[in-house]
């Protein structure tokens, strides 16, 4: 049996929520003696916002739930609201002594490099994110996300009529340039002559500039680009506003956004968040923990919407290609199988 | 013009607009005396407030109206503390800013429950002046712009004419530039910097409404991104001349404009940042030279002890 507590958490209650775990846990020492508890155990997970509407959270934690059935444990599900109540719920959570404390994206990195050095003998998993230096008892859960973003990439190089393609992407880093590169050259590996324009928003505040994504994502169409792949997370708004006006047919990131512009959207580089974070329990509970654990094409950590059951239902464009997916699920396979290799624009 | 040009034309008014109203309240201020760097936040403010009562009303137009409203009432910060209470309108207008940006979060949250962006299926943003499709040039430049882009243009030269031809704005330029001097003329001083500031709330307001409602139909926490700095450059490079202004923020939006078709060709995006601020440096730096100019043909003494201060304080010093 296994139960689900959701609290959510703002300052005060997770100040009132410590002293209480604080009150539980000496009771716990007094009654039991030892760090038996219920032979079930549990996990707590705690989110980097409100889960609310952001469907990023509400996949971690369907995954959470997931594995919780499996394995018989409690999960409950602590959510952050600012900085210092991560910081506060982190601690919380620790004084619980679940049997892992799970964090979810690379808000948590603070507080995971902090916290789990203090508690040598608690084990943490970080989902996508991952603190440095990576404390023993850390374990991190990466994606490979410019293998999916490669397959949009060959997508892209399929559809488009104009032979241009284009990304927006918040900032021109090396982890963000997974949504680049890896597009340009898997559209190149079905279409050599396609050119791609990568835009990046930067500014001031680059994952939160709307006007100027969406400024941005009115270059690329006035320059003819008709594929683009918007990762610029706060500022892809605005780019869907031009891609919903007509200016080209875009591809999100991370989860289905085709409803962002209906009808405009054809596919998205999704991250199965939920399979990282219930395949990273399972190894940790059977003693696999510390360092990383990547998941790509082949763990199904990511991929694309047009490879899930539900296409049809996904709003998406690519759902009326199947000639399209058919040949995207070759290309996943050689890839898997390592006869395509796609450079990480990431690494080193 | 091709069309690309005419394109690009489109981009610089359309990013340059929310600029435009922020910069020609700090213009006003600037000539009423009063050095307003508030302009971000209050950019801020209006851009939240839009978004929440168009929501809220289903109607954008009330959307703009609150806008204006609610900044207006949120620069009577700066209006009492700097203007009435004399404090340091440095410290007031931070304050301002820090607190527009923590505020509005904080309302997103608690009020339309989300978090990061607020953009829903269906929030009713300004319509497009769709009235000019297939007009020739006016058609691609404002086509998909709101009425509020060309109003910011229209505003910035009545603005001048005002301040230049108006008993009111020659005793608003009396205000800024010699106070005891219009106070023994019997003009009220405080009075007319503190409507001043209230003014430039309001033409805020209309920028944040224009960017949020506008530009895009969304509001994302701290979307104004500097504008309102930007705009704080351009009240100073342009010596809060309302048509200079306007000038000064035409080449910021170019900048932006074209700093984003050179990154399409390879130009790093670090570069792009950076673009206003390069441009704020080169205009100064020419201007002050044609300043120099100008000044030692006119009187080369006179130029040469302009240009260094410390000597003219000492003339009997060898040089």
């Amino acid at each position: 049996m296994n139960s689900v507590h959701r609290r959510r958490r703002g300052r005060l209650p997770a100040v009132a929520l410590a002293v209480l775990a604080g009150l539980t846990a000496c009771a716990d020492s007094d009654s039991g003696g030892g760090d038996g508890g219920d032979s079930a155990g549990s996990i707590i997970v705690i989110t980097p916002n409100p889960v609310g509407g952001n469907n990023f959270l509400s996949l971690a934690i369907e995954g959470a739930e997931r594995v919780a059935e499996e394995r018989g444990l409690e999960l409950e599900v602590y959510e952050s609201t600012d900085p210092t109540s991560i910081q506060q719920n982190v601690e919380a959570a620790v004084r619980e002594q679940p049997d892992i404390v799970i964090g979810l994206t690379f808000s948590l990195q603070d507080a995971f490099a902090t916290v789990p050095v203090d508690n040598p003998d608690q084990q943490f998993l970080l989902v996508d994110g991952c603190p440095d230096p990576q404390p023993d008892n850390v374990t991190c859960a990466a994606f490979r996300e410019h293998e999916a973003t490669y397959l949009a990439g060959v997508e892209a190089g399929l559809l488009t009529e104009t032979g241009r393609i284009g990304v927006v992407a918040a900032l021109d880093t090396p982890f963000i340039r997974r949504w680049v590169d890896p597009f340009l050259a898997g559209a190149q590996s079905v279409n050599p002559a396609a050119t791609s324009t990568p835009l990046f928003v930067g500014g001031d505040n680059p994952f939160g500039d709307p006007a100027r994504g969406g400024a941005q994502a009115q270059v690329l169409a006035d320059g003819g680009a008709d594929q683009v792949l918007l990762a610029a997370s706060g500022s892809n708004v605005g780019a869907f506003e031009v891609a919903a006006a007509g200016g080209f047919q875009a591809y999100g990131v991370d989860v289905n956004e085709c409803a962002s512009a209906p009808g405009q959207v054809v596919d998205n580089v999704t991250k199965n968040v939920d399979v990282a974070l219930a395949e990273s329990v399972t190894a940790i509970l059977d003693g696999d923990t510390g360092g990383s654990q990547v998941y790509g094409l082949a763990e199904d950590g990511v991929g694309l919407t047009a490879f899930e059951d539900d296409v049809a239902d996904s709003g998406c464009l690519i759902a009326d290609r199947p000639d399209v997916i058919e040949q995207l699920e070759q290309i996943r396979q050689e890839i898997i199988d390592g006869t395509i290799t796609v450079d990480d624009p990431a690494a080193g | 013009m091709d069309v690309l040009n005419l394109a690009f034309v489109a981009a610089v008014l359309t990013s340059a607009a929310p600029v435009l109203y922020a910069a020609l309240g700090g213009a006003l201020c600037g000539r009423a005396g009063v050095f307003n760097i508030a302009l971000e936040g209050q950019l801020l403010w209006g851009a939240f407030t839009a978004v929440a009562v168009s929501w809220w009303s289903g109607n954008p137009w009330l959307g703009v109206l609150a806008a204006v409203a609610a900044t207006a009432v949120f620069s009577l910060v700066l209006a009492v503390g700097a203007v009435a209470f004399r404090a340091d309108p440095i410290i007031v207008a931070v304050g301002m800013n820090l607190l527009a940006l923590g505020l509005t979060g904080f309302v997103m949250r608690e009020a339309l429950g989300a978090t990061g962006t607020f953009a829903p299926a269906g929030l009713p943003g300004l319509p497009d002046l769709d009235v000019l499709d297939g007009v020739p040039v006016l058609g691609p430049v404002l086509g998909r712009a709101t009425v509020l882009v060309p109003l910011a243009l229209v505003l910035a030269v009545v603005l001048s004419l005002w301040l230049a031809r108006t008993s009111i704005g020659l005793r608003l330029r009396g205000v800024g530039e010699h106070p005891e001097a219009a106070t023994s003329l019997g003009v009220p001083v405080t009075r007319y910097q503190m409507a001043t500031v209230v003014v430039a709330g309001a033409l805020c307001g209309l920028g944040g409404a224009q960017l949020s409602l506008g530009t895009v139909t969304a509001f994302t926490e701290n979307m104004t991104a500097g504008r309102g700095w930007v705009a704080v450059a351009a009240v100073m490079l342009a010596v809060s001349r309302p048509l200079w202004v306007l000038g000064a923020c035409l080449l910021f939006g170019a900048a932006e404009a074209w700093g984003f078709r050179l990154q399409g060709i390879g130009l790093p995006q670090q570069l792009t940042d950076a673009a206003p601020y390069l441009v704020t440096l080169v205009v100064l730096v020419l201007s002050r030279i044609r300043v120099r100019r100008r000044l030692r043909a006119a009187d080369p003494v006179a130029a040469e002890s302009a240009a260094h201060p410390e000597t003219a304080l000492h003339p009997e010093e060898p040089r």
